[in-house]
Protein backbone atom coordinates (compact mmCIF):
# COMPACT_ATOMS: atom_id res chain seq x y z
CA UNK A 1 0.00 0.00 0.00
CA UNK A 2 2.80 2.35 0.90
CA UNK A 3 4.43 1.82 -2.49
CA UNK A 4 1.86 4.18 -3.89
CA UNK A 5 3.36 7.68 -3.95
CA UNK A 6 0.24 9.25 -2.54
CA UNK A 7 0.20 6.91 0.46
CA UNK A 8 3.82 7.64 1.13
CA UNK A 9 3.27 11.38 1.06
CA UNK A 10 0.31 10.93 3.33
CA UNK A 11 2.36 8.85 5.76
CA UNK A 12 5.07 11.50 5.84
CA UNK A 13 2.46 14.17 6.43
CA UNK A 14 1.03 12.20 9.33
CA UNK A 15 4.48 11.84 10.74
CA UNK A 16 5.07 15.56 10.55
CA UNK A 17 1.80 16.18 12.35
CA UNK A 18 2.68 13.61 14.98
CA UNK A 19 6.04 15.26 15.60
CA UNK A 20 4.55 18.75 15.76
CA UNK A 21 2.03 17.44 18.22
CA UNK A 22 4.67 15.78 20.39
CA UNK A 23 6.96 18.81 20.41
CA UNK A 24 4.30 21.45 20.83
CA UNK A 25 4.52 21.79 24.59
CA UNK A 26 8.33 21.95 24.76
CA UNK A 27 10.06 24.77 26.57
CA UNK A 28 12.08 26.73 23.98
CA UNK A 29 15.88 26.79 23.94
CA UNK A 30 17.30 30.26 23.36
CA UNK A 31 20.74 30.75 21.84
CA UNK A 32 22.50 34.07 21.52
CA UNK A 33 25.91 35.62 21.12
CA UNK A 34 27.09 37.81 23.98
CA UNK A 35 30.28 39.66 24.67
CA UNK A 36 32.15 36.65 26.10
CA UNK A 37 30.97 34.04 23.59
CA UNK A 38 27.72 32.17 23.16
CA UNK A 39 24.89 31.65 25.64
CA UNK A 40 22.22 28.94 25.74
CA UNK A 41 19.21 29.10 28.02
CA UNK A 42 16.09 27.03 28.59
CA UNK A 43 13.98 25.54 31.35
CA UNK A 44 13.54 21.89 32.11
CA UNK A 45 11.33 19.73 34.31
CA UNK A 46 14.37 17.64 35.23
CA UNK A 47 16.57 16.10 32.53
CA UNK A 48 19.40 18.27 31.24
CA UNK A 49 18.94 19.84 27.84
CA UNK A 50 22.26 21.68 27.35
CA UNK A 51 25.46 19.72 26.79
CA UNK A 52 29.09 19.90 25.78
CA UNK A 53 30.00 18.21 22.50
CA UNK A 54 33.55 19.32 21.84
CA UNK A 55 35.96 22.02 22.92
CA UNK A 56 34.06 24.81 21.19
CA UNK A 57 30.76 23.09 20.36
CA UNK A 58 27.62 22.79 22.49
CA UNK A 59 24.42 20.85 22.00
CA UNK A 60 20.87 21.74 23.05
CA UNK A 61 17.60 20.07 22.20
CA UNK A 62 13.91 19.94 22.93
CA UNK A 63 11.92 16.73 22.73
CA UNK A 64 11.94 13.24 24.16
CA UNK A 65 14.80 12.79 26.65
CA UNK A 66 15.77 9.37 25.27
CA UNK A 67 15.95 10.73 21.71
CA UNK A 68 17.93 13.74 22.89
CA UNK A 69 20.42 11.37 24.50
CA UNK A 70 20.75 9.28 21.34
CA UNK A 71 21.40 12.34 19.20
CA UNK A 72 23.79 13.85 21.70
CA UNK A 73 25.79 10.64 21.85
CA UNK A 74 25.90 10.39 18.06
CA UNK A 75 27.23 13.94 17.70
CA UNK A 76 29.80 13.46 20.47
CA UNK A 77 31.04 10.22 18.88
CA UNK A 78 31.40 11.80 15.44
CA UNK A 79 33.18 14.86 16.84
CA UNK A 80 35.66 12.78 18.83
CA UNK A 81 36.43 10.42 15.96
CA UNK A 82 37.10 13.48 13.79
CA UNK A 83 39.22 15.06 16.47
CA UNK A 84 41.23 11.88 16.86
CA UNK A 85 41.77 11.19 13.17
CA UNK A 86 42.61 14.78 12.26
CA UNK A 87 42.95 17.41 14.96
CA UNK A 88 40.79 19.32 17.40
CA UNK A 89 40.72 22.33 15.07
CA UNK A 90 39.25 20.20 12.27
CA UNK A 91 36.10 19.45 14.25
CA UNK A 92 33.69 21.93 12.70
CA UNK A 93 30.00 22.35 13.30
CA UNK A 94 29.23 22.75 9.63
CA UNK A 95 30.57 19.24 8.95
CA UNK A 96 29.03 17.71 12.07
CA UNK A 97 25.64 18.96 10.96
CA UNK A 98 25.68 18.39 7.23
CA UNK A 99 27.39 14.96 7.31
CA UNK A 100 26.42 13.83 10.79
CA UNK A 101 23.30 14.73 12.63
CA UNK A 102 21.37 16.12 9.62
CA UNK A 103 21.40 12.88 7.59
CA UNK A 104 20.91 10.85 10.78
CA UNK A 105 17.67 12.64 11.64
CA UNK A 106 16.49 12.70 8.03
CA UNK A 107 17.08 8.96 7.77
CA UNK A 108 15.02 8.22 10.85
CA UNK A 109 12.28 10.57 9.69
CA UNK A 110 12.00 8.91 6.27
CA UNK A 111 11.79 5.34 7.55
CA UNK A 112 8.09 5.33 8.16
CA UNK A 113 7.97 1.95 9.86
CA UNK A 114 10.36 3.10 12.53
CA UNK A 115 10.05 5.82 15.07
CA UNK A 116 11.60 9.20 14.14
CA UNK A 117 13.63 11.25 16.59
CA UNK A 118 11.21 13.34 18.58
CA UNK A 119 13.58 16.26 18.91
CA UNK A 120 14.66 19.59 17.55
CA UNK A 121 18.32 20.37 18.00
CA UNK A 122 20.29 23.57 18.37
CA UNK A 123 24.06 23.35 18.03
CA UNK A 124 26.42 26.18 18.88
CA UNK A 125 29.97 26.76 17.75
CA UNK A 126 32.25 29.34 19.26
CA UNK A 127 34.55 30.89 16.72
CA UNK A 128 37.52 33.19 17.06
CA UNK A 129 35.59 36.36 16.37
CA UNK A 130 32.01 35.46 16.97
CA UNK A 131 30.03 32.25 16.83
CA UNK A 132 27.19 30.60 15.12
CA UNK A 133 24.19 28.37 15.71
CA UNK A 134 22.71 25.60 13.59
CA UNK A 135 19.09 24.58 14.04
CA UNK A 136 18.05 21.07 12.99
CA UNK A 137 14.38 20.17 12.73
CA UNK A 138 12.95 16.73 13.54
CA UNK A 139 12.87 15.89 9.80
CA UNK A 140 16.60 16.49 9.52
CA UNK A 141 16.43 19.80 7.71
CA UNK A 142 19.10 22.14 8.98
CA UNK A 143 20.32 25.66 8.51
CA UNK A 144 22.98 27.96 9.93
CA UNK A 145 21.07 30.65 11.78
CA UNK A 146 23.70 33.18 12.79
CA UNK A 147 24.25 34.61 16.27
CA UNK A 148 20.58 34.54 17.39
CA UNK A 149 18.69 31.29 17.43
CA UNK A 150 15.95 29.20 18.99
CA UNK A 151 14.29 25.82 18.84
CA UNK A 152 10.74 25.72 20.15
CA UNK A 153 7.50 23.79 20.12
CA UNK A 154 5.95 25.86 17.36
CA UNK A 155 7.31 27.85 14.46
CA UNK A 156 5.68 31.05 15.70
CA UNK A 157 7.36 30.63 19.06
CA UNK A 158 10.85 30.12 17.57
CA UNK A 159 10.39 33.05 15.22
CA UNK A 160 9.20 35.23 18.08
CA UNK A 161 12.29 34.42 20.14
CA UNK A 162 14.70 35.12 17.29
CA UNK A 163 12.93 38.38 16.41
CA UNK A 164 13.22 39.54 20.00
CA UNK A 165 16.90 38.53 20.23
CA UNK A 166 17.69 40.42 17.03
CA UNK A 167 15.89 43.49 18.28
CA UNK A 168 17.73 43.43 21.63
CA UNK A 169 21.08 42.53 20.01
CA UNK A 170 23.06 41.36 23.06
CA UNK A 171 26.39 40.88 21.31
CA UNK A 172 28.06 43.58 23.40
CA UNK A 173 26.47 42.60 26.71
CA UNK A 174 28.20 41.07 29.72
CA UNK A 175 26.95 37.66 30.81
CA UNK A 176 24.63 38.96 33.49
CA UNK A 177 22.77 41.31 31.16
CA UNK A 178 22.81 38.76 28.35
CA UNK A 179 21.14 36.23 30.66
CA UNK A 180 18.31 38.66 31.22
CA UNK A 181 17.84 39.19 27.49
CA UNK A 182 17.84 35.42 26.95
CA UNK A 183 15.36 34.75 29.75
CA UNK A 184 12.97 37.40 28.46
CA UNK A 185 13.24 35.96 24.96
CA UNK A 186 12.50 32.53 26.42
CA UNK A 187 9.36 33.90 28.09
CA UNK A 188 8.32 35.50 24.81
CA UNK A 189 8.66 32.13 23.09
CA UNK A 190 6.80 30.34 25.84
CA UNK A 191 3.88 32.75 25.67
CA UNK A 192 3.71 32.46 21.88
CA UNK A 193 3.82 28.66 22.08
CA UNK A 194 0.92 28.58 24.47
CA UNK A 195 -1.09 30.28 21.76
CA UNK A 196 -2.38 32.93 24.10
CA UNK A 197 -0.75 35.69 22.13
CA UNK A 198 -1.38 36.68 18.57
CA UNK A 199 1.56 39.01 18.35
CA UNK A 200 4.83 39.16 20.30
CA UNK A 201 4.03 39.96 23.94
CA UNK A 202 5.21 43.30 25.34
CA UNK A 203 7.70 43.73 28.20
CA UNK A 204 5.11 44.15 30.92
CA UNK A 205 3.45 40.90 29.92
CA UNK A 206 6.82 39.12 29.88
CA UNK A 207 7.86 40.39 33.30
CA UNK A 208 4.49 39.39 34.69
CA UNK A 209 4.75 35.94 33.11
CA UNK A 210 8.26 35.38 34.45
CA UNK A 211 7.15 36.46 37.91
CA UNK A 212 4.42 33.86 37.88
CA UNK A 213 6.32 30.95 36.33
CA UNK A 214 9.95 31.12 37.45
CA UNK A 215 9.21 29.63 40.86
CA UNK A 216 7.89 26.47 39.22
CA UNK A 217 10.53 25.87 36.56
CA UNK A 218 14.18 25.00 36.61
CA UNK A 219 16.25 27.45 34.54
CA UNK A 220 19.22 25.84 32.80
CA UNK A 221 21.89 27.94 31.12
CA UNK A 222 25.31 27.25 29.65
CA UNK A 223 28.01 29.26 27.92
CA UNK A 224 30.77 28.73 25.45
CA UNK A 225 33.10 31.20 27.09
CA UNK A 226 36.07 32.39 25.06
CA UNK A 227 37.86 33.50 28.23
CA UNK A 228 38.04 30.03 29.82
CA UNK A 229 41.70 29.00 30.08
CA UNK A 230 40.99 25.35 29.30
CA UNK A 231 40.73 23.78 25.85
CA UNK A 232 37.09 23.16 26.51
CA UNK A 233 35.13 26.41 26.49
CA UNK A 234 31.84 24.93 27.68
CA UNK A 235 30.52 25.77 31.12
CA UNK A 236 27.16 24.86 32.58
CA UNK A 237 26.09 27.78 34.76
CA UNK A 238 25.54 27.00 38.42
CA UNK A 239 22.68 28.19 40.55
CA UNK A 240 24.91 30.91 42.01
CA UNK A 241 25.37 32.34 38.49
CA UNK A 242 21.61 32.56 38.04
CA UNK A 243 20.63 33.71 41.51
CA UNK A 244 20.52 37.43 40.78
CA UNK A 245 18.76 36.96 37.48
CA UNK A 246 15.99 34.91 39.06
CA UNK A 247 15.69 37.24 42.04
CA UNK A 248 15.11 40.17 39.67
CA UNK A 249 11.87 38.62 38.44
CA UNK A 250 10.57 37.21 41.71
CA UNK A 251 7.46 38.92 43.00
CA UNK B 1 26.59 -0.28 28.89
CA UNK B 2 26.74 1.43 25.58
CA UNK B 3 28.95 4.42 25.02
CA UNK B 4 31.83 5.97 26.83
CA UNK B 5 34.39 3.55 25.45
CA UNK B 6 36.37 5.53 22.91
CA UNK B 7 38.75 2.72 22.01
CA UNK B 8 35.90 0.38 21.05
CA UNK B 9 34.17 3.20 19.20
CA UNK B 10 37.24 3.75 17.03
CA UNK B 11 37.55 0.02 16.40
CA UNK B 12 33.89 -0.37 15.45
CA UNK B 13 34.24 2.40 12.93
CA UNK B 14 37.44 1.03 11.48
CA UNK B 15 39.61 3.90 12.65
CA UNK B 16 42.05 1.80 14.60
CA UNK B 17 44.08 -0.28 12.18
CA UNK B 18 45.90 -3.36 13.40
CA UNK B 19 49.51 -2.67 14.28
CA UNK B 20 51.70 -3.27 11.25
CA UNK B 21 54.10 -6.19 11.50
CA UNK B 22 57.59 -5.73 10.18
CA UNK B 23 58.66 -8.92 8.43
CA UNK B 24 57.89 -12.31 9.92
CA UNK B 25 56.79 -12.31 13.51
CA UNK B 26 59.52 -13.52 15.79
CA UNK B 27 62.23 -12.73 13.26
CA UNK B 28 63.26 -9.54 14.99
CA UNK B 29 64.86 -9.94 18.35
CA UNK B 30 63.12 -8.03 21.10
CA UNK B 31 64.97 -4.94 22.12
CA UNK B 32 63.62 -2.27 24.41
CA UNK B 33 63.92 1.19 22.90
CA UNK B 34 63.68 3.58 25.75
CA UNK B 35 66.51 6.06 25.58
CA UNK B 36 65.51 8.59 28.19
CA UNK B 37 65.12 9.11 31.91
CA UNK B 38 61.81 9.87 33.49
CA UNK B 39 61.06 9.79 37.17
CA UNK B 40 58.33 10.49 39.66
CA UNK B 41 58.82 11.14 43.37
CA UNK B 42 56.26 11.56 46.11
CA UNK B 43 56.68 14.53 48.42
CA UNK B 44 54.69 15.99 51.27
CA UNK B 45 52.03 17.68 49.09
CA UNK B 46 51.79 15.28 46.17
CA UNK B 47 53.94 13.98 43.36
CA UNK B 48 56.67 15.52 41.21
CA UNK B 49 57.04 13.96 37.81
CA UNK B 50 59.89 14.87 35.48
CA UNK B 51 61.70 13.91 32.32
CA UNK B 52 64.73 14.94 30.32
CA UNK B 53 64.23 16.40 26.82
CA UNK B 54 66.46 14.27 24.61
CA UNK B 55 65.09 12.07 21.85
CA UNK B 56 67.50 9.59 20.33
CA UNK B 57 67.62 7.09 17.51
CA UNK B 58 70.40 4.59 18.07
CA UNK B 59 73.35 6.74 19.01
CA UNK B 60 72.07 9.83 17.23
CA UNK B 61 70.44 12.70 19.10
CA UNK B 62 67.34 13.52 17.09
CA UNK B 63 65.85 16.32 19.13
CA UNK B 64 66.73 18.15 22.32
CA UNK B 65 63.35 19.56 23.24
CA UNK B 66 61.09 16.53 23.28
CA UNK B 67 58.16 16.68 25.69
CA UNK B 68 57.96 13.47 27.64
CA UNK B 69 55.75 14.60 30.50
CA UNK B 70 52.21 15.14 29.30
CA UNK B 71 48.99 16.31 30.97
CA UNK B 72 46.27 13.77 30.33
CA UNK B 73 43.54 15.90 31.85
CA UNK B 74 43.45 18.44 34.67
CA UNK B 75 44.07 15.75 37.29
CA UNK B 76 46.52 13.28 35.83
CA UNK B 77 49.98 13.39 34.25
CA UNK B 78 51.84 10.78 32.30
CA UNK B 79 55.55 10.57 31.58
CA UNK B 80 56.76 8.38 28.77
CA UNK B 81 59.87 6.48 27.96
CA UNK B 82 60.12 4.47 24.80
CA UNK B 83 59.33 4.89 21.14
CA UNK B 84 58.21 8.52 20.74
CA UNK B 85 55.74 7.92 17.88
CA UNK B 86 53.87 5.28 19.84
CA UNK B 87 54.21 7.13 23.13
CA UNK B 88 52.59 10.28 21.77
CA UNK B 89 49.84 8.29 20.14
CA UNK B 90 49.09 6.49 23.40
CA UNK B 91 49.06 9.77 25.33
CA UNK B 92 46.76 11.34 22.75
CA UNK B 93 44.50 8.33 22.75
CA UNK B 94 44.28 8.36 26.53
CA UNK B 95 43.52 12.07 26.62
CA UNK B 96 40.80 11.70 24.00
CA UNK B 97 39.32 8.66 25.73
CA UNK B 98 38.96 10.60 28.97
CA UNK B 99 37.45 13.59 27.16
CA UNK B 100 35.02 11.42 25.27
CA UNK B 101 34.04 9.63 28.46
CA UNK B 102 33.49 12.85 30.38
CA UNK B 103 31.38 14.41 27.65
CA UNK B 104 29.30 11.38 26.73
CA UNK B 105 28.76 9.98 30.23
CA UNK B 106 28.51 13.36 31.97
CA UNK B 107 30.90 12.28 34.70
CA UNK B 108 34.64 11.96 35.10
CA UNK B 109 36.38 8.65 34.74
CA UNK B 110 37.71 7.56 38.14
CA UNK B 111 41.42 7.24 38.75
CA UNK B 112 41.13 3.46 38.58
CA UNK B 113 39.25 3.80 35.31
CA UNK B 114 42.05 5.93 33.87
CA UNK B 115 44.67 3.40 34.95
CA UNK B 116 42.69 0.60 33.37
CA UNK B 117 42.32 2.54 30.11
CA UNK B 118 46.08 3.05 29.95
CA UNK B 119 46.59 -0.69 30.57
CA UNK B 120 44.34 -1.49 27.64
CA UNK B 121 46.19 0.92 25.36
CA UNK B 122 49.53 -0.65 26.23
CA UNK B 123 48.11 -4.09 25.63
CA UNK B 124 46.85 -2.96 22.21
CA UNK B 125 50.37 -1.86 21.46
CA UNK B 126 51.88 -5.26 22.25
CA UNK B 127 52.53 -6.33 18.61
CA UNK B 128 54.66 -3.23 18.03
CA UNK B 129 56.40 -3.57 21.37
CA UNK B 130 57.30 -7.20 20.65
CA UNK B 131 58.91 -6.19 17.37
CA UNK B 132 61.29 -4.01 19.26
CA UNK B 133 60.17 -0.79 17.59
CA UNK B 134 57.24 0.47 19.59
CA UNK B 135 57.74 -0.29 23.25
CA UNK B 136 56.41 2.30 25.66
CA UNK B 137 56.87 2.28 29.43
CA UNK B 138 54.87 5.04 31.06
CA UNK B 139 54.70 6.43 34.57
CA UNK B 140 51.31 7.76 35.59
CA UNK B 141 50.78 10.23 38.43
CA UNK B 142 47.52 11.43 39.91
CA UNK B 143 46.19 12.83 43.15
CA UNK B 144 43.96 10.32 44.88
CA UNK B 145 41.10 12.15 46.61
CA UNK B 146 40.17 9.05 48.58
CA UNK B 147 43.16 9.21 50.88
CA UNK B 148 44.31 12.72 49.90
CA UNK B 149 47.73 11.68 48.64
CA UNK B 150 49.66 11.72 45.40
CA UNK B 151 49.99 8.33 43.72
CA UNK B 152 52.56 7.02 41.27
CA UNK B 153 51.83 4.08 38.98
CA UNK B 154 54.07 2.38 36.49
CA UNK B 155 53.51 -0.23 33.84
CA UNK B 156 55.36 -2.98 32.11
CA UNK B 157 55.31 -3.51 28.35
CA UNK B 158 52.31 -5.80 28.55
CA UNK B 159 50.20 -3.25 30.38
CA UNK B 160 50.42 -4.69 33.87
CA UNK B 161 49.96 -1.86 36.32
CA UNK B 162 51.88 -1.46 39.56
CA UNK B 163 51.56 1.14 42.23
CA UNK B 164 54.95 2.31 43.27
CA UNK B 165 55.32 3.44 46.81
CA UNK B 166 57.51 6.53 46.99
CA UNK B 167 59.49 6.83 43.78
CA UNK B 168 59.68 5.37 40.34
CA UNK B 169 61.93 5.79 37.36
CA UNK B 170 62.08 4.26 33.89
CA UNK B 171 64.09 4.67 30.72
CA UNK B 172 67.71 3.96 29.84
CA UNK B 173 69.06 6.23 32.57
CA UNK B 174 66.78 4.89 35.26
CA UNK B 175 69.17 2.35 36.73
CA UNK B 176 71.55 5.18 37.45
CA UNK B 177 69.09 7.13 39.56
CA UNK B 178 67.15 4.25 41.03
CA UNK B 179 70.00 3.31 43.31
CA UNK B 180 70.58 6.90 44.34
CA UNK B 181 66.89 7.38 45.15
CA UNK B 182 66.82 4.20 47.18
CA UNK B 183 69.90 5.26 49.10
CA UNK B 184 68.48 8.69 49.87
CA UNK B 185 65.09 7.36 50.83
CA UNK B 186 66.55 4.76 53.17
CA UNK B 187 69.52 6.55 54.71
CA UNK B 188 68.93 10.21 53.88
CA UNK B 189 67.99 12.83 56.43
CA UNK B 190 64.32 12.61 55.49
CA UNK B 191 62.19 10.07 53.72
CA UNK B 192 61.55 11.29 50.15
CA UNK B 193 57.82 11.41 50.75
CA UNK B 194 58.28 13.74 53.71
CA UNK B 195 60.24 16.38 51.81
CA UNK B 196 58.81 19.79 51.05
CA UNK B 197 58.35 20.91 47.46
CA UNK B 198 61.55 22.94 47.17
CA UNK B 199 63.76 20.10 48.45
CA UNK B 200 62.01 17.54 46.33
CA UNK B 201 62.33 19.69 43.22
CA UNK B 202 66.05 20.10 43.83
CA UNK B 203 66.37 16.34 44.28
CA UNK B 204 64.56 15.60 41.02
CA UNK B 205 66.80 17.96 39.04
CA UNK B 206 69.91 16.48 40.63
CA UNK B 207 68.74 12.99 39.69
CA UNK B 208 68.21 14.00 36.06
CA UNK B 209 71.67 15.58 35.94
CA UNK B 210 73.14 12.40 37.36
CA UNK B 211 71.39 10.29 34.76
CA UNK B 212 72.55 12.63 31.99
CA UNK B 213 76.11 12.30 33.22
CA UNK B 214 76.21 8.52 32.75
CA UNK B 215 73.56 7.82 30.12
CA UNK B 216 74.13 9.20 26.63
CA UNK B 217 70.44 8.94 25.77
CA UNK B 218 69.49 11.30 28.58
CA UNK B 219 69.91 14.99 27.95
CA UNK B 220 71.09 17.34 30.66
CA UNK B 221 70.34 20.96 31.46
CA UNK B 222 71.80 23.24 28.78
CA UNK B 223 71.84 26.81 30.07
CA UNK B 224 73.25 28.30 26.85
CA UNK B 225 70.53 26.81 24.65
CA UNK B 226 67.95 27.24 27.41
CA UNK B 227 67.00 23.58 27.43
CA UNK B 228 65.36 22.63 30.72
CA UNK B 229 63.90 19.33 31.81
CA UNK B 230 60.16 19.14 32.18
CA UNK B 231 58.80 19.00 35.70
CA UNK B 232 55.18 18.97 36.84
CA UNK B 233 53.63 18.70 40.26
CA UNK B 234 50.38 16.88 40.97
CA UNK B 235 48.69 17.98 44.19
CA UNK B 236 45.21 18.50 45.60
CA UNK B 237 45.32 21.86 43.81
CA UNK B 238 45.68 20.17 40.44
CA UNK B 239 48.60 20.08 38.05
CA UNK B 240 51.31 22.69 37.99
CA UNK B 241 53.91 22.95 35.27
CA UNK B 242 57.06 24.16 37.01
CA UNK B 243 58.15 27.11 34.93
CA UNK B 244 61.62 27.45 33.47
CA UNK B 245 62.43 30.57 35.45
CA UNK B 246 62.07 28.64 38.66
CA UNK B 247 64.10 25.70 37.36
CA UNK B 248 66.84 28.05 36.23
CA UNK B 249 66.98 29.61 39.67
CA UNK B 250 67.45 26.21 41.30
CA UNK B 251 70.15 25.21 38.84
CA UNK B 252 71.96 28.46 39.44
CA UNK B 253 71.84 28.43 43.23
CA UNK B 254 71.65 24.77 44.21
CA UNK B 255 73.26 22.86 41.33
CA UNK B 256 76.19 25.00 40.21
CA UNK B 257 78.14 23.62 37.29
CA UNK B 258 81.61 22.37 38.11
Amino acid sequence: MLEEPYRWIEAIRNRREYLDDQLQGASPVVGMAYQGGLLLLTTTPGPRKLFEVYNQIAFAAIGHPADIEKLRKAVIDIAHIEGFNLSASDVSLQRLVSFGIGPLMKGAFDEIFRSPFIARVLLAELELEEGEFYAIDADGSFAPVGPFAAVAGTEASAEGVVARLKERDGRDLELEDALRVALEAWACGRLLAEGEEERAPDDARIVDFLGRTLAEVNVEAAVLDRALPTKSKFRLLESADLERLLAAFAH
Amino acid sequence: MEGGDFLSLLKQNGHLPEAPTAGVAGEVAFEGTEGTTILAVRYAQGVLIAGDRRATMGNTVVYDRADKVLCIDDEAVMALSGSPAVAYEIARMLEMSLQHYRRSQLQRLSMDGKLRTLSRLLRENLPLAMQGIGAVVPIFAAFDERDASGKIFFYDLLGAQFESVDFCTTGSGSHIVRGALYYLDRWGENRLAEMGEADSLELVLKMLETAAEYDTATGGYKPGARVFPQVMSVTSEGIEIIDEGRLEEIYRTRLPRD
